[in-house]
């Protein structure tokens, strides 16, 4: 069974396509960059697997199941935006991710807390954006989830962290789990990349495994991707 | 799984809403130790600035209700907490029935907060004579016991409110279904649906009186010299009125968040 299968998904609003009929499957022990332009469709894409859009057309099955709660078990969903209640100490968001998801793991989380000098008694309201972005990363890689989506984890992190984040997600999922990584910052991911997903003007333009593609281009994932968006 | 959204949503509204109970009753407590039998004029104006500060607190305990009732779903289901929200392994109609349920929780206990209030404030027996006589007077005329009128008055009151609420979330959810001006076109299905649930209610007790010729009269008469069991079973007919248009609402509100979401 696939991991993940988009059958034909497209999603307009109003009148306007964002995505055209995208077809792609996934399956485990993969790490897949999900590249593609600013409004190329690739957050689009990454709500519709996460139910937070609902598709025009197509359908789309995780483990061979419709998005809906069997999915949200098994998928562990980095948004690129802050989403947690800023009145919660760090703490009792630990408390509310071990209510709800069944594989959440509380130790490693506050390991990984500790690792980034995160404060567990520190409310949320009195963080910066970008601590407020790792707690939410190590919420996030603190599940034993199938499927991992990270949508622009590296976006609101300073450089020296980048490598620390990385060095998590690569070192924080089992081996038959894949990870769906969304962000503009090519050359910092790369080197973990098994697959890429080229996505544009709502369409797949791309999908190629990483190697194959760097030895058929014979150029870096970024320059190809330079080369083929370029302005 | 509801209960664990439930234990979450009331932490939420107790953060928010405890400051409002202190309040009401630190002042209710400040104009009971203020109001001496023999008063200097400063304490009188003391006591009259805490008696209303009393009445400010009770209107923010019922607005504040409200609004946060709305605000919370909104932010919830519409905003960034939505993230999170509609992530969470559980189904749609848990998560709104948390909200409804949160709603209706609060609604009491902000209920017995004002009567507490009032009663530390304002008790003496010549009020509560006072209010007894006057409740009194009209349960003689409508013909009614007393427990009778207070409970009907209450769930009346209470399931016009319960009402108006869910009218709210429902105006929400329609109007976070359209691409733009997603806050106004809220306020307005919201207003629409209260507008129609109420045209309901009242077609609900135009349809009984068909029925019950002494209803019909509360349509077709301005005097008061109408059959006063007719007030009874208005009361009666409103709240059985009300649970079904509340069921229904709930029942649309569920059905459309099954439907999916489209979050910003």
């Amino acid at each position: 069974m696939k991991l993940l299968e988009v059958k034909k998904v497209s999603k307009s609003f109003d009148q306007k396509e964002i995505l055209k009929d995208i077809n792609f499957t996934l399956n485990g022990g993969k790490i897949v960059g999900l590249l593609g332009k600013n409004g190329a469709g690739k957050t689009t894409l990454i709500k519709l697997i996460n139910d937070l859009l609902t598709p025009t057309s197509g359908e789309i099955l995780v483990n061979g199941n419709k998005v809906g709660v069997e999915t949200k078990k098994v998928i562990s969903y980095l948004p690129e935006r802050t989403y947690l209640n800023k009145q919660m100490k760090v703490s009792e968001v630990l408390e509310f991710f071990q209510d709800f998801y069944e594989d959440f793991d509380i130790e490693k989380a506050k390991q990984l807390l500790k690792d980034l000098d995160l404060d567990l008694n520190e409310h949320l309201s009195k963080m910066s954006k970008g601590m407020q972005e790792k707690v939410q990363l190590v919420l996030v890689m603190s599940r034993k989830a199938d499927l991992y989506v990270l949508d622009e984890p590296l976006g609101g992190v300073d450089p020296a962290t980048r490598d620390y984040i990385l060095d998590t997600i690569l070192s924080n999922f089992n081996e038959n789990a894949s990870v769906i990584i969304s962000t503009h910052l090519i050359s910092d991911i790369e080197r973990i990349l098994d697959e890429v997903i080229f996505i544009d003007k709502g369409k797949i333009i791309l999908q190629s495994d990483a190697d194959k593609l760097r030895n058929k281009e014979n150029a870096s994932i970024d320059e190809i991707f330079r080369r083929m968006f370029k302005c | 799984m509801l209960t664990k959204l439930l234990k979450y949503d009331l932490k939420y509204m107790i953060r928010n809403m405890s400051v409002f109970y202190i309040l009401a009753i630190f002042f209710a407590l400040v104009t009971r130790l203020l109001s001496l039998p023999e008063q200097s004029i400063m304490i009188g104006i003391l006591t009259k600035i805490s008696s209303g500060c009393v009445i400010a607190m009770i209107g923010n305990i019922v607005i504040n209700t409200i609004m946060r009732s709305w605000i919370r779903f909104r932010d919830s289901f519409y905003k960034d907490e939505a993230y999170l929200t509609h992530t969470l392994p559980v189904t749609k109609n848990a998560l709104y029935s948390s909200k409804l349920i949160q709603t209706l929780i609060f609604f009491i206990i902000g209920f017995l907060i004002i009567i507490v209030s009032l009663l530390i404030a304002y008790y003496s027996k010549e009020n509560w004579e006072g209010i007894t006589n006057y409740i009194h007077t009209i349960t003689t005329g409508l013909n009614m016991s007393t427990a009778f009128f207070i409970i009907m008055f209450l769930l009346v009151c209470f399931l016009e409110i319960f009402n108006a609420i869910q009218c709210g979330f429902y105006g929400i959810i329609l109007g976070h279904r359209r691409n733009n001006l997603k806050l106004g076109f809220s306020i307005l299905f919201g207003f629409i649906a209260y507008l129609i649930a109420q045209s309901m209610v009242l077609g609900i007790v135009y349809a009984y009186g068909f029925i019950d010729p002494t209803v019909m009269e509360l349509f077709k008469t301005a005097t008061i010299n109408i059959d006063v069991t007719a007030f009874k079973i208005l009361a009666i007919l409103s709240c059985l009125a009300y649970a079904f248009i509340i069921s229904l609402m709930s029942f649309l509100c569920k059905r459309l968040l099954n439907k999916g979401v489209n979050i910003d």
